[in-house]
């Protein structure tokens, strides 16, 4: 015995809400996004996901509600007869009943969506246009003839039963446009026996109105021989009643009987069947009092034969005898398969056939040599060199070293000199030091030994000058000199010396020998190296000088780039 | 394939360098480098950036009207290919290139001739007003004053050896 909880019962939504439920949950729970580049299975997969999802939800939450209400035979009688009394016992089961068929019948989703998308994808066939049906037996040439015939592409294979559905192809006749329709083949058997697939001709030979193209396969290569496809073609007779037929003997290049037909007929047939059967209708007298064909009246006996251009004549001709083509390039292409080069050239028209795979040479140097290219270039070139010539001659060309005479050599090299000069005593002038006030030049004491030197450059004769008036002058004023200096550097007392004289310079404490000493002083300058190269005050000092260099970002853009700057 | 010119500096736009630039009145412009890609964009004119050679023509530093430019000219009027006329165009091609470089340096050298002159007019002037700083007026005249001097005696002594 079922055990209830009456206080536990599922919620019931009303209709709304229970739609609105399971629409959402269907969207959270399954995948939202598909793209047209998918795969056409995956595309399908995932419309009947949602389907199913759907169906399962509803399914599942009717069932849970059937299945959580009591039925009023399984709970205590006094249940029973309370919930008859305030609910109504009949009223109370028809509704669950109905629930019950809502549950069964939402089971069909599923089904109704494959049919669906197998409907969306059934041929378009229009049963009121003209159409051509072709039947018989499997493997007789129906898929092969409506290849040929129109732009379908039928898959044909030598087993039986390759088509297994219906199949439309469209060709143009007379400026109309033909359906053919392609059947699976038919076996000879009574149609309750028949299967899906052969339904599907059998049905369409029923109901559309065509021209019925019966093919035979004479050579039987299909498997029957001519005697069971006269029996089949028999039996479907009936179905071909007031429809023009055409019995079409195929594959006849296999085994030779003359061809019963052509295309040509079964279309006019129909045509005039078609026409036949209009004129026999009511609609047609609606039309006939609108129609009047206009005759002109004759004016005169001049006979006026329609008049028909002569390319239309030719080529209308020239379609009738069916000229051999041309060979083409595809022809070629196929026969030579993997040889085969694409040479355009050989089509080219120029005056000599054999400079038709000439290399042309493009460039030179920079040059297009196509720039050139002038029929009259020749004439030119002459007309140039002897005007060059003419140049030459008159002497335009020579090198115009004008001889200088031996003055103007010297006068340059003077001025050559001068200029040297003159750039030195710039920098000189730079380098100087100015410390405190400007002094006049004659405050400076020079040097005797560089006064002569400078006099000796200017080119004065400065030997033998010891008796000159500026070398007594500085004797007298050297020993003056001197020996304010010696009185300048006087020993210290002896108690400062003695110090001093205990201590050991610095350089020198705790160095046991001279080559102690002599490596140390390396190490010491070795330190010292880079900061002195950098101009650097000591270890310490880490100061940037410059850090926007200039010759790293001015300058005028050359033939680089500024990638760097 | 086509050597280009540039817009900008006039020079060759080889197959898969520089930028080609349309307007929207379907005039093409072609550049070498995204230097001259970017002068154009600043909108300056070629004829007055000193670097080109536009300016340079413009300006008369360089031979412009000659005829053996007239040779590399781009017609329009196609030809047919034609093996002997080729092989002759080549010829032709590199000896009116030989022409035209000759040509073309003898107008620079033209042109630079006169500041030759100008050069030899300031080396006098220099030198007739600075000679001081490598020559002193007076260097060589103490010799010359002996030598004068020696000179003299030389001649007494001669015309009292005469007189005697």
């Amino acid at each position: 015995m079922a055990l209830y909880n009456f206080k536990k019962i599922m919620v019931v939504p009303t209709a709304k809400d229970f739609i609105d439920v399971t629409l959402s949950k269907t969207q959270r729970k399954t995948p939202t996004v598909v793209h047209k580049h998918y795969q056409i299975h995956r595309i399908r997969h995932f419309y009947m996901r949602k389907v199913k999802f759907t169906q399962q939800n509803y399914h599942d939450r009717l069932t849970q509600i059937l299945a959580d209400f009591p039925k009023l035979d399984d709970i205590h009688p006094f249940y029973a007869d309370l919930m008859n009394v305030l609910y109504d016992k009949d009223h109370y089961k028809l509704a669950l009943g109905q629930l019950n068929i809502a549950k069964n019948l939402i089971d069909n989703l599923e089904y109704l969506e494959q049919v669906r998308q197998h409907l969306s994808r059934l041929p378009s066939i229009d049963p009121n246009t003209r159409t051509l049906l072709l039947c018989g037996y499997p493997n007789v040439g129906k898929s092969s003839f409506i290849n040929k015939v129109t732009r379908a592409d039928v898959d044909v294979q030598p087993y039986a039963f390759t088509t297994k559905s219906l199949f439309v192809g469209h060709m143009d006749y007379r400026y109309l446009r033909w359906q053919v329709v392609d059947t699976p083949g038919i076996l000879d058997h009574p149609l309750e026996e028949r299967n899906t697939i052969e339904m599907q001709a059998i049905t369409a030979l029923a109901h559309l109105r065509a021209a019925v193209l019966y093919v035979m396969d004479v050579s039987e290569q299909c498997g029957h021989t001519l005697q069971e496809q006269l029996e089949l073609f028999n039996s479907i007779r009936p179905l071909f009643a007031n429809k023009p037929l055409i019995i079409v003997a195929n594959k006849c290049d296999v085994k030779k009987i003359s061809e019963l037909s052509e295309e040509n007929q079964a279309c006019d047939q129909l045509l005039a069947h078609r026409v036949n059967t209009k004129m026999k209708g009511k609609k047609v007298h609606d039309v006939l009092n609108r129609l009047h064909l206009a005759m002109p009246a004759k004016r005169d006996e001049k006979e006026r034969p329609p008049f028909i251009p002569e390319g239309a004549m030719m080529r209308r001709k020239a379609m009738e005898v069916d000229a051999p083509k041309r060979k083409l390039e595809r022809d070629l292409e196929l026969e030579l398969g993997d040889d085969y080069i694409l040479d355009l050239q050989k089509y080219w028209d120029l005056m000599n056939e054999d400079e038709k795979r000439d290399k042309i040479p493009e460039v030179w140097e920079g040059h297009n040599i196509a720039d050139f290219i002038d029929p009259g270039i020749m004439k030119k070139l002459e007309e140039l060199e002897k005007e060059e010539e003419l140049k030459e001659r008159a002497g335009e060309y020579d090198s115009d070293e004008e001889s200088e005479d031996e003055e103007m050599q010297e006068i340059r090299i003077l001025a050559k000199q001068i200029r040297e000069k003159k750039q030195l005593k710039v920098l000189e002038s730079k380098e100087k030091d100015v410390h405190g006030p400007r002094m006049p030049r004659t405050a400076t004491k020079v040097e005797r030994k560089r006064l002569e030197k400078e006099m000796g450059n200017l080119g004065l004769d400065m030997d033998d000058k010891d008796d000159s008036h500026y070398a007594q002058q500085a004797r007298r004023s050297r020993s003056v000199a001197k020996k304010r200096k010696r009185e300048a550097s006087a020993p210290p007392t002896s108690r400062t010396r003695s110090q001093s004289a205990s201590r050991p310079p610095r350089d020198q404490s705790g160095l046991r020998d001279a080559k102690m000493a002599k490596k140390t002083k390396k190490m010491m300058k070795k330190s010292q190296k880079d900061m002195n190269r950098q101009g650097k005050k000591g270890e310490a000092d880490r100061h940037v000088f410059d850090l926007k260099p200039k010759h790293l970002l001015a300058g005028k853009r050359k033939s680089g780039t500024t990638d760097r700057r | 394939m086509r050597i280009e010119k540039c817009y900008f500096c006039s020079g060759p736009v080889y197959p898969g360098h520089g930028v080609m630039f349309v307007r929207n009145d379907c005039k093409t412009f072609r550049f070498c480098k995204s230097k001259c890609h970017k002068n154009f964009k600043k909108k300056r004119n070629p004829r007055k950036t000193r670097w080109t050679k536009a300016f340079r023509k413009a300006s008369g530093k360089e031979l412009t009207v000659d005829n053996s430019l007239e040779f590399e000219k781009r017609r329009n009027i196609p030809v047919k290919y034609n093996r002997e006329l080729w092989d002759k165009t080549v010829e032709a091609m590199k000896k009116v290139n030989e022409i035209k470089h000759k040509r073309q340096a003898r107008f620079i050298m033209n042109r630079l001739k006169k500041g030759k002159e100008l050069e030899k007019e300031e080396a006098i002037s220099e030198v007739k007003k600075n000679i001081h700083l490598i020559k002193a007026p007076h260097a060589g005249k103490a010799k010359q004053l002996e030598d004068k001097m020696v000179q003299k005696l030389q001649e007494d002594v001669d015309m009292r050896e005469e007189d005697e």
